[in-house]
Order: C-alpha cells, then sequence, then structure tokens
C-alpha cells in the first residue's frame, strides 16, 4: 500500500541517523542533554502528522469523521504547516537548550531532507518537466525527457550537508548552523520547484518564508556578534 | 486533569457525530451504466486524453484523493477528460461520495457495477486505480492505489506532452 513511501522514509531515517553519528564521533553535539535521534525522529512523525491534518482539512476533508484517512500520507502533506509543525515540536521537546539542539541537528536534518529526495528511487517518483538535456531520463514506455529534478534536490542537499559538518569543525555562533540549514532547506525547495509538474504551482511561498526567516535569523546573529565585539566579526 | 481528558474526547465524539450527517444527493442523478466499448469511444470522440479514476464509496483511501482528482479536473478543463468510474457500490452511496467529495468537479461518472470495464482496461479489482489514457482510446498507463499530487501531475503532463 504505502510501502514505496515508507522505504523513502527508511532511506531519511538512515541517511540523518549517520549524519547524526559523524557529528557526535566529530563532538559537534557535545552541548546537548537531548537523545538527538528522538528529537528528530519525533518532530518528523509530529511534521507528517499535522501536514497530513491541514491537508485533509485544506481539500475539504474531516479527519474526525475520516479518522482512518489521516494514515494514508500519499493523499497528501502540506509541507509548509508540517516544517512548522516539525519546528515548535523540536522547541518543545527540547525546550531550555533549543538552539543548542536545533544546531546539532542542522546537518542530520539537511542529510534527512537528501536522503527522502533520494527515496524518489524506491518510489519511481524522481522525474520532473520536459527536457531536452543530455541526461535527462524518461519514464517506462515513454519518449519524453524529463528532469531528474529529486535527484538534483537530494544531490544538493547532500552536498550542502557535507558542506555544513565540515565548517561546524571551526565553531560557529549559536544558531547559524540551525538558520543555514533552513535556509539551505528552502532555497533548494525553491529553486527546485519550478522543475517539478504540480497542481496548482507548488508551495512556493512557504519556501520563499523559509529562506527569509533564515536570512533575517543569520542578519540577527550577526549584528548580535558584531555588536558583542565592538564591530569586528568573529567566530565565538 | 482526568477531566479536561474527558471534556475533550467528549468533544471530539460529538464533532465526529456531527460530521457523520447524511449527504443531500437530490440534485444528483443517477450514475448511467458504463462499457467497454461506449467509454472507449467516447474518449476518441472527444479527442482528448482522458484520466479514468476508478472507485467506490467504501474505499476510504477513493475518499483521501478525491479532492486532489476534483482539482486536477478543474485545472485541465478543456484539455483532458476526467471520468469517475464507480465500481462494486450501490447507486446510493456512489451518489453520497459524489455529493460529499466531488460535488462541484467536473468529472463524468459511469457506474461499472461487476468491474467488468475496469478489467477490460487492463485493471485489477482493488481500488482506487487510474487509467491514463490518450486521445485515441489507448491506456498509456496505469496507477494502482492512492494516486499522489507529483504523480498525477507527472502522468498528465506525460498525457499532454504525448498529445502536443
Amino acid at each position: 500500500m504505502e510501502f514505496t513511501l515508507l522505504f523513502a522514509v527508511a532511506i531519511a531515517f538512515v541517511a540523518g541517523s549517520i549524519a547524526l553519528r559523524w557529528e557526535a564521533a566529530r563532538g559537534n553535539a557535545v552541548d546537548c542533554a537531548s537523545d538527538l535521534q528522538e528529537v528528530l525522529l519525533t518532530a518528523a512523525i509530529a511534521g507528517i502528522f499535522v501536514g497530513r491534518l491541514v491537508s485533509m482539512v485544506a481539500s475539504g476533508v474531516n479527519p474526525l469523521t475520516n479518522l482512518a484517512d489521516i494514515l494514508i500520507v500519499r493523499g497528501g502533506v502540506a509541507t509548509g504547516p508540517a516544517t512548522v509543525a516539525a519546528l515548535l515540536t523540536i522547541a518543545f521537546v527540547a525546550r531550555g537548550e533549543i538552539i543548542a539542539v536545533a544546531d546539532a541537528l542542522a546537518v542530520a536534518s539537511l542529510a534527512s531532507l537528501g536522503g527522502w529526495h533520494l527515496g524518489c528511487l524506491a518510489r519511481d517518483a524522481c522525474l520532473g518537466t520536459a527536457s531536452d538535456l543530455p541526461w535527462a531520463m524518461t519514464q517506462s514506455g515513454s519518449s519524453v525527457g524529463r528532469h531528474p529534478i529529486e535527484l538534483y534536490a537530494a544531490a544538493i542537499l547532500l552536498m550542502a550537508a557535507a558542506a555544513l559538518a565540515l565548517r561546524r569543525k571551526r565553531p560557529l555562533p549559536p544558531g547559524v548552523a540551525a538558520a543555514t540549514a533552513l535556509g539551505l532547506a528552502s532555497a533548494v525547495r525553491l529553486a527546485t520547484e519550478p522543475l517539478r509538474p504540480s497542481l496548482g504551482g507548488g508551495p512556493v511561498w512557504w519556501y520563499l518564508t523559509g529562506l527569509l526567516g533564515a536570512i533575517g535569523a543569520l542578519l540577527v546573529i550577526w549584528r548580535r556578534a558584531t555588536a558583542t565585539t565592538g564591530g569586528t566579526r568573529v567566530d565565538t | 486533569m482526568r477531566l479536561r481528558i474527558a471534556a475533550t474526547a467528549m468533544l471530539l465524539t460529538a464533532v465526529a457525530a456531527c460530521g457523520g450527517s447524511t449527504t443531500d444527493t437530490s440534485d444528483i442523478a443517477d450514475l448511467p451504466p458504463a462499457s467497454t466499448a461506449e467509454l472507449t469511444v467516447s474518449i476518441q470522440a472527444a479527442g482528448l486524453p482522458a484520466v479514468v479514476n476508478v472507485w467506490a464509496s467504501w474505499c476510504g483511501p477513493c475518499r483521501s484523493e478525491a479532492p486532489l482528482l476534483a482539482t486536477a479536473a478543474s485545472q485541465f478543463e478543456g484539455s483532458i477528460n476526467f471520468i469517475g468510474l464507480n465500481t462494486r457500490d450501490s447507486q446510493p452511496n456512489a451518489k453520497g461520495f459524489i455529493a460529499e467529495f466531488l460535488a462541484d468537479a467536473p468529472i463524468t461518472h459511469l457506474f461499472d457495477r461487476d468491474g467488468d470495464v475496469v478489467i477490460d482496461f487492463g485493471g485489477t479489482s482493488g481500488v482506487p486505480l487510474t487509467f491514463f489514457v490518450d486521445g485515441e482510446g489507448a491506456v498509456s498507463t496505469v496507477h494502482f492505489g492512492v494516486i499522489d499530487e507529483r504523480t498525477l501531475a507527472l502522468a498528465i503532463d506525460e498525457l499532454l506532452q504525448t498529445a502536443g
């Protein structure tokens, strides 16, 4: 029934777990008392649940009278509300050390998203809009070449995760890793969305909001850092 | 705390009970019976690609994909024909489903009581499933199970690219 989706979720989970272990081995999560694996999993489940509920309500289906339909995630998950719910869950579960936990989850979140997009291979859902480029791929039984858009997104997100992990070798001000991850994830979705066939253009406003929010957060952090160092920015 | 939980449970039950009221189907005509030959000829006569969705009122997953199909049918009205093939169902239940989930959607619904048309088109007894048919009446793709937005959008784009 939903096994291909579950397989994609499993790939995302494995990618996130590997990133968390890698980060832990390099001492990037030493400030956190929370179990990061648990926080990430709880946030993902809460996000999917809320996203599914919002999607049902938005399309006129009453979740209370159609309780079992909540489990049919293929019926649609509202990406923006799902992301907000996941972030709020992290804030709630890790209250008291929100920024430290968010920073510690930054690389794993990007890796998980990359894994989710890579899961298109299991779902046979990698292709986007038509393309004549040499690397365009075709669906079975079709002659129309298409962008392997989900593979683009997966590659960029996994490279971004690796780049952020490497950058974290040197200390960053609190919040920078989390805001950068949010900005990168939003930017990748925003940039790749036009190459995805969709009904109604996709939730680009949510991605734009995420990107602008991340830029805003980085600016605030930068201003605070420069204010506390008398105008000279340093990595603390 | 227990009082709060009990109150919440009662509220949820009350809302659920309210939501379960019978839908008015007086505006919806009986679904015409479907035959493979007539369906193929009608698709060929229209000269447009078609999305034929097989559904039943007792099928939970069909409910979950109905809003998506309604959106797509409205968006591609005039370039793609959307046809609903109700199978192994009763007229009253089918009309109730249409009234609740597909009332305003530009979808032509047909009644395939025993599922013969579905089998002739290359489907199975499981629902939901969706056939993507070119303008000449040939099935180009079959999607088994609930269809998601990306898959539907891609299959529609494939039909339009091939037709254009």
